[in-house]
């Protein structure tokens, strides 16, 4: 790697082994680079891998890290650790739990504790939640789905610990920032009653959802002897990219920790903090840099041209926020658009310009991403069908997206309802026509129909499926003795397992898709797609069923039952984050904004959609929590207005703007229609700085003619 | 054509600032002028660069009337088009407003805003279910004379309705008057009274809300009183709305509510730059609505109000100004319920001066007929359709349209002209372009529903090759082929055949045309294929894969982009519709009047001008801003256009509730009831409520406003104007001619 670095890059990385460096620049400037080669020259120096520890906001920023020291070149003994302030924590708290756990409040101390992730902790809540919704009215006076209600909770609890304050005190906050219907302040009663519930159960039951890890890390591990001593022990040098990232908790983490290391590196991205809704602190970040005597600062851009860097800087000027960008170049010369009336117009014109750039300019896909501040089912799948029909490979990335949206967990779904009909979910005929259209190899969806029509049926016995045998010839000689032999193997395994002591719905499906539908003829055979999607979903049946299985709700009810109605209703898993690094390497990327920045990778080409969409300004709006509110920089008592939401709007959308033209070598293509998706013609604030900027350009084109 | 003002329009471009009222009348080129307006004030340099002139108007088609209007205007000028304007309907504006702030109305940033069937869908459960437990409240307005089957009849089909129709009324009104459930539950307890009928609508619409909330949605209506309540909350926020928007242009400002009319003036902040243009003399839109012209008439009276009125109009012929005119004279001055003297009100309409780019057509009195005899129903369609069969050859270049006051004559008309085989097109309930859009889509949905069907699978292909409609030779290989389809008995032979036994090699493709026809075949197999995968993908995706293979045009794209979104919309509420049930549910947007947020139903807008030769059948409402050479109208007798005269029967007082009472203005005359004493001004009047004032009261206002359709029906025509009326279904009670053409006719008469 080494022969890619300027002379400044390798003067950091060549410091001192016992040095504390602060490093900060704009991105593109290389910063990461240099952290990884820290990383390399610490370990070339002698210096053990399992005495390094290196902290990142998310797993997937440390992707990067991972793949140096998995490089065979770099010849590396031992194992570094490359984790997040809250991945320690939780390692911790699974080590040390004997000492902590009646300090802390437990209420089993002879039981182990069971962590939640996002899917469980929703349950959990949705489980503390729905009864007061239905018998006691909570949150009436707000229009937000159940999901959202549970999740803004939980929410609310992450950003008291990681903020810093008592998680009994978030009403108290949001109302006296708020202004407007009195009735809303009541809602945050309801907020503060079942956040208090949630931890009040969680404690009684040694559930730890994330809040909880990193609160009983934090004020009972962190204090306590043996644990700190662990810590201080075991690790000696300290790396820290993206430090901006982190939340206050982090920030005070690490400064307290910091004198206890022989070495730290700490990277800080200037114009960053795409993470602030979850918690992330830019300025406490800052604060940090206070605590170093070598502050060291990266300013030349790796990725962007001068006129790229123009474009950053006239932008920056509309907008009237400060920009380190030159302005030498012409910001005209790298943005590309065409004004289109309706929004299928401008899909077109995306896909057509990234099929002339891949075909005719020989651009690799990967060097090209699309990006909207929303990604919607009908964006991706329209502009998706176009680019395939052009033959470029494209990938799309959102971090939520419903298990229940695809084809072959329904089909997986449906099965398992008909193994299992004490559930008392019987599937429509459709259904049934649709799961074997997917599951038999070279089904078509007339046959399917038909054998779903003649074969199926439900009466008081709960659904059946007849044997092909029982078909008249003719009926058979249509199906064809080819289909029917499969969908016999089927019905057969189905009837099998049926007989049976009951299984849990997790092996069930792993063993339907390994015995029957993963074999030759079916079609999950070689279908790789259908195969991460069956992986993906009893991944997620296991971790509920180890979680919820601990504390069932009652034993009436099979866990695989209550799996089945809470995917359905949209409950639990309709968010299941896929990981990045699945991707496939070669195709463009469609992806939100936000997502695009969180990974960190520059680009040649980037097309930025429904540019005049509000939501590129808009942040994305919590009635049960307030990102600014609840965060350290705010004032407590002081009222949330408009002009602070005009503010940090407008700061927003600078540094979401700065972050991607300075993630961009070669042109921004503007998607622009009048109507957007919906119809509707709209003018956000990006739209508008763009045009004001191609004004105020005319203008002095103008100026410079006289 | 470059805009040349008249002096009266002129008075109107030479606005600079505060307020102004522009009384205008059909014809007068009141959008015209007011768009010149827009574009005049984005080039004076007025704006600065985050300023927007604000255009409001009532629907959307007009939306994009005016918004192409002032783009050209702005580009002619030389400046960047799409800049310095927005064009809002009310409920658009109302909906960006809260988008920006949902959180100061406890909304969150996905909220849904329901559309009217699924929130009518709603309405009904929550209704029947309120209704069946309670059944004992019908017993108090049914009336005493239905015998005991009827009863038993009305009970169970027809109560329940009517519990809704109530609700549904009530409920908007509420909305109007920014009561929430809680509110009127405590405006009901604050009041000695006992009101049943806001009783049962209180809880109706707790219920409702509720349903509502659950589906994290609100409707049109909250989206209008949660714009207002969020400009209230947050000054700062009204503030820098005040700045983006320095200039306020309302259109059609004489169907502005009480609501809209708050919001806008809030909007026009300190500055108060806020031009009104409408007709009091075209207010359609009133009934179950706050909506008045008199808050134009009371606008354009203020001392403060710079009031301008725009009479000339170069529409139509000077014999049918006169007839209009005179309706208006009759209606102030002779109408024999003195209530309803004030429906129509001055300017008169003048003819354009001379050298007006828009000259008046040619006079022809004799192109006036109103008919005095009265026909039966059917006569009387029989009579009009004879009369355009002989009118139609003779004029192949000239518009005529056949406005009827309601939706169901219209059909009945359609039937009438389909079956002598002569072109018409009708836009009743829905547009054309929606429901050949929706309609397409919901054939193709079918027949995926029930994919071995040969019968829907021969429909599909005509859908396919629609176009083949307009070439015979063409049109007639397309009902061959969709024959050969609808007789292929195992399709699967057909779409997936086995070795050795495709359905289409077993064809005879002999002769003329064969070919082709074996080439569209194999072609329609493909795309067929196609579509049976993608049944696998949610439906908007479905929906979406559908539309790039069957449409071209940028509108019908964008159509289906929107029936996608619905479609998910509905499937996401009803976990168990699969493709029949969605399928159904778009035919019923084909077929039914939708509104849609944005991108609506008649979004592509009207232009008779396209259908020269064509009959058009459209109602009266719906003819609102379109004009024809020749016009029709309809139905014109007491029951469609009544004068609140004893005899006169009202649509809304149904024949099952007792003592003729109008059970909707009933209802809301409680809940205005209620409302006033618990917002008490110097004119609250405190007595008790009494039952039938609101009823009387009602047909006044329904008279009132027919009075005023009946204005717009006239001033639809340029040329020729044919006005029928007819008895009516009952011989036992026939109708009589509406008295407003009785007099018109008279003063006819007198002319010549």
């Amino acid at each position: 790697m080494d022969f890619e670095l300027a002379p400044e890059q390798i003067e950091f990385i060549q410091q001192p082994v016992d040095q504390h460096i602060w490093l900060e620049g704009p991105a593109g400037s290389g910063k990461t680079t240099v952290g990884v080669n820290r990383l390399l020259h610490l370990l070339s120096k002698d210096i053990a891998a399992d005495s390094i520890l290196t902290l990142v906001p998310q797993p997937t920023l440390g992707v990067v890290y991972h793949q140096a020291i998995r490089n065979p070149q770099h010849n590396i003994n031992g194992v570094v650790d490359v984790t997040t302030v809250s991945g320690l924590a939780k390692r911790m708290v699974d080590l040390f739990w004997p000492l902590v756990v009646e300090e802390a409040g437990f209420g089993k101390p002879d039981q182990p504790p069971i962590f939640l992730n996002l899917e469980t902790a929703q349950y959990y809540m949705a489980r503390i939640v729905r009864p007061l919704l239905e018998q006691d009215r909570y949150f009436e006076s707000v229009t937000l789905d159940r999901n959202r209600i549970y999740s803004q909770i939980l929410d609310n609890l992450n950003k008291a610990v990681v903020v810093g304050f008592p998680h009994t005190e978030v009403a108290e906050r949001l109302k006296a920032a708020w202004i407007g219907d009195d009735g809303q302040a009541n809602v945050y009663d309801d907020v503060q009653d079942c956040a208090n519930r949630f931890r009040e159960y969680c404690l009684e039951n040694n559930l730890l959802d994330f809040s909880l890890q990193l609160d009983v890390f934090i004020n009972h591990l962190w204090s306590n002897e043996q644990c700190r001593s662990y810590l201080q022990n075991r690790y000696k040098h300290l790396i820290v990219d993206n430090v901006e990232e982190l939340t206050p908790l982090g920030h005070d983490f690490i400064k307290e920790w910091l004198p206890d290391f022989e070495s730290s590196f700490i990277i800080y991205d200037q114009d960053a903090g795409y993470r602030l809704f979850l918690g992330a602190d830019p300025f406490t970040g800052e604060r940090l840099k206070e605590s170093f005597e070598v502050q060291e600062t990266l300013t030349e851009s790796f990725v962007t041209s001068p006129d790229v860097q123009t474009l950053e800087k006239r932008l920056s000027d509309v907008m009237e926020r400060p920009s380190h960008a030159s302005a030498y170049g012409d910001a005209r010369e790298v943005i590309q658009f065409e004004y289109k009336q309706y929004h299928p117009e401008m899909i077109n014109w995306v896909a057509d310009s990234i099929a002339q750039l891949v075909h005719e300019e020989q651009v690799p896909p990967n060097e090209i991403v699309i990006l909207a501040p929303f990604l919607s089912d009908a964006l991706r799948f329209a502009l998706q069908n176009r680019l395939e029909a052009s033959d470029v490979p494209v990938q799309s990335h959102r971090p939520s997206r419903s298990m229940m949206e695809e084809p072959a967990t329904r089909c997986l779904l449906t099965w398992a309802s008909l193994a299992h009909p004490d559930w008392g979910f019987p599937p429509t005929s459709i259904d049934v026509a649709s799961a074997l259209q997917q599951s038999i190899g070279e089904m078509d969806l007339v046959r399917a129909q038909l054998l779903a029509e003649t074969l199926y049926w439900v009466d008081d016995d709960g659904p059946h499926l007849a044997s092909f045998d029982q078909l008249k010839h003719n009926m058979q000689e249509r199906v064809t003795y080819l289909m029917g032999g499969r969908y016999e193997g089927l019905r057969i395994w189905l009837n099998d397992y049926k007989s049976r002591k009951p299984e849990p719905l997790d092996h069930c499906i792993s063993r339907l898709f390994g015995e029957v539908l993963s074999q030759v003829g079916y079609g999950f055979h070689q279908n790789f797609d259908a195969a991460k999607v069956a992986s993906n979903l009893i991944d997620s049946i296991q971790s509920f069923r180890r979680v919820a299985g601990a504390r069932p709700l009652s034993k009436d009810t099979p866990l695989g039952k209550e799996y089945f109605e809470l995917i359905r209703d949209g409950v639990i898993a309709a968010q299941y984050v896929k990981n990045w690094t699945l991707q496939n390497e070669s195709a463009v990327l469609m992806a939100p904004a936000y997502t695009f920045l969180l990974n960190n990778r520059p680009v040649n080409y980037q097309f930025w959609l429904n540019v005049s969409s509000p939501g590129w300004w808009e942040r994305i709006f919590q009635p049960l929590t307030h990102p600014h509110v609840l965060s350290r920089q705010w004032k407590v008592d002081a009222q949330w207005t408009d002009t602070d939401e005009v503010e940090t709007n407008q700061d927003t959308l600078h540094r979401l703007m700065v972050g991607l033209i300075r993630r961009c070598r070669e042109r921004v293509f503007l998607g622009l229609s009048e109507l957007d998706e919906q119809g509707m013609d709209q003018r956000g604030p990006l739209l508008n700085a763009i045009q004001q900027m191609l004004r105020n350009l005319a203008v002095e084109e103008d100026d410079d003619g006289l | 054509m470059a805009f040349k003002p008249r002096p009266a329009q002129q008075e109107v471009l030479n606005y600079e600032s505060g307020k102004m009222g522009v009384a205008a009348v059909p014809g007068s080129g009141k959008t015209q002028t007011l768009s010149y307006l827009a574009a005049e004030i984005i080039a004076s340099g007025r704006l600065k660069s985050d300023q927007e002139v604000l255009v409001v108007t009532l629907v959307n088609s007009a939306v994009n009337n005016f918004s192409s209007r002032v783009r050209q205007l702005v580009a002619d000028k030389g400046l960047l088009p799409n800049v310095g304007y927005q064009v809002r309907t009310l409920h658009s504006l109302a909906h960006d407003i809260v988008r920006e702030r949902p959180g100061l109305v406890g909304l969150s940033d996905g909220f849904q805003i329901i559309d009217e069937r699924a929130a009518d869908l709603m309405l009904e459960d929550v209704a029947q279910a309120w209704a069946k437990a309670h059944s004992y409240m019908a017993d108090n307005f049914l009336s005493n004379t239905l015998d005991g089957n009827t009863k038993d009849w009305v009970y169970r089909d027809k109560w329940p309705d009517q519990v809704k129709i109530l609700a549904r009324n009530f409920i908007k009104r509420a909305k109007d008057f920014e009561l929430t459930p809680n509110d009127v539950a405590s405006h009901i307890g604050a009041i000695p009274e006992t009101l049943p009928l806001a009783d049962m609508c209180y809880a109706i619409y707790e219920d409702y809300q509720r349903a509502l909330a659950y589906r994290g949605s609100v409707d049109f209506d909250d989206l209008i009183r949660l714009a207002k309540q969020a400009l209230a909350y947050d000054p700062e926020y009204l503030m820098r709305l005040n700045h983006r928007w320095p200039f306020i242009l309302e259109d059609e400002a004489q169907d502005s509510s009480q609501l809209q009319e708050q919001i806008l003036k809030m909007l026009a902040g300190p500055n108060e730059n806020w031009v009104r243009v409408g007709d009091p003399n075209q207010a359609i839109y009133e009934t179950f609505t706050t909506a008045d012209p008199e808050f134009l008439r009371d606008f354009l009276k203020k001392p403060d109000v710079k009031d301008v009125e725009l009479p000339n109009s170069g529409r139509s012929t000077l014999s049918i100004i006169k007839l209009a005119n005179q309706l208006i004279d009759w209606t102030q001055h002779d109408h024999p319920n003195e209530n309803l003297r004030k429906s129509l009100s001055l300017p008169h309409i003048e003819p354009t001066p001379p050298g007006d780019p828009q000259p008046n057509p040619d006079d022809d009195p004799a192109q006036i007929h109103m008919i005095e005899k009265g026909y039966s129903p059917d006569a009387e369609i029989k009579a009009v359709v004879d009369s355009l069969e002989r009118w139609l050859p003779k004029h192949p270049q000239d518009t005529v349209a056949v406005l009827v006051p309601r939706n169901d004559r219209g059909t009945k008309l359609a039937e009438e002209l389909r079956r002598r085989r002569m072109d018409y097109i009708e836009i009743l309930k829905s547009t054309a372009s929606t429901r050949h859009t929706a309609g397409a889509l919901s054939n193709i949905l079918n027949y995926l529903g029930d994919p071995k069907s040969a019968k829907l699978l021969a429909t599909v292909f005509r859908v396919w090759r629609r176009e083949d409609r307009n070439d015979e030779q063409a049109n007639t290989q397309m009902l061959n082929i969709a024959k050969q389809i609808r007789g292929c008995v195992r399709l699967e032979s057909y779409l997936w055949p086995q070795l050795n036994q495709d359905w289409l090699a077993s064809l005879d493709f002999e002769g003329e045309g064969g070919e082709e026809a074996k080439q569209r075949l194999e072609e329609f197999r493909l795309i067929v294929r196609r579509w049976q995968a993608a049944t696998l993908l949610p439906i908007d995706q479905l929906i979406l894969t559908l539309a790039q293979d069957l449409f071209k045009e940028p509108a019908e794209l964008a159509l289906s982009h929107k029936l996608a979104l619905l479609l998910k919309r509905a499937s996401a509420m009803n976990p168990t519709w699969r493709l029949p049930e969605l399928s159904e549910e778009l035919k019923v947007i084909a077929t039914n009047e939708r509104r849609f947020l944005g991108l609506s139903d008649d979004d592509m807008g009207f232009d008779p001008e396209k259908y020269k030769g064509t009959v058009v059948i459209t109602t009266m409402h719906r003819a609102k801003g379109l004009e024809w050479d020749r016009t029709y109208l309809l139905s014109v007798n007491n029951y469609d256009f009544p004068s609140a005269m004893e005899y006169d029967q009202f649509i809304s007082e149904s024949w099952f509730i007792r003592d003729q009472l109008n059970l909707d203005a009933e209802t809301q005359s409680q809940l205005e009831h209620i409302y006033n004493l618990n917002h008490p001004t110097a004119e609250t009047d405190d007595t008790k409520w009494q039952e039938g004032i609101a009823t009387q009261q009602a047909r006044i206002d329904y008279a009132s406003e027919r009075l005023r359709l009946l204005y717009v029906g006239i001033t639809r025509a340029k040329k020729e104007l044919v006005i029928t009326w007819n008895t009516g279904r009952r011989d036992s009670d026939k109708k009589t001619p509406a008295l407003p053409m009785v007099a018109l006719r008279n003063f006819w008469e007198n002319q010549k």
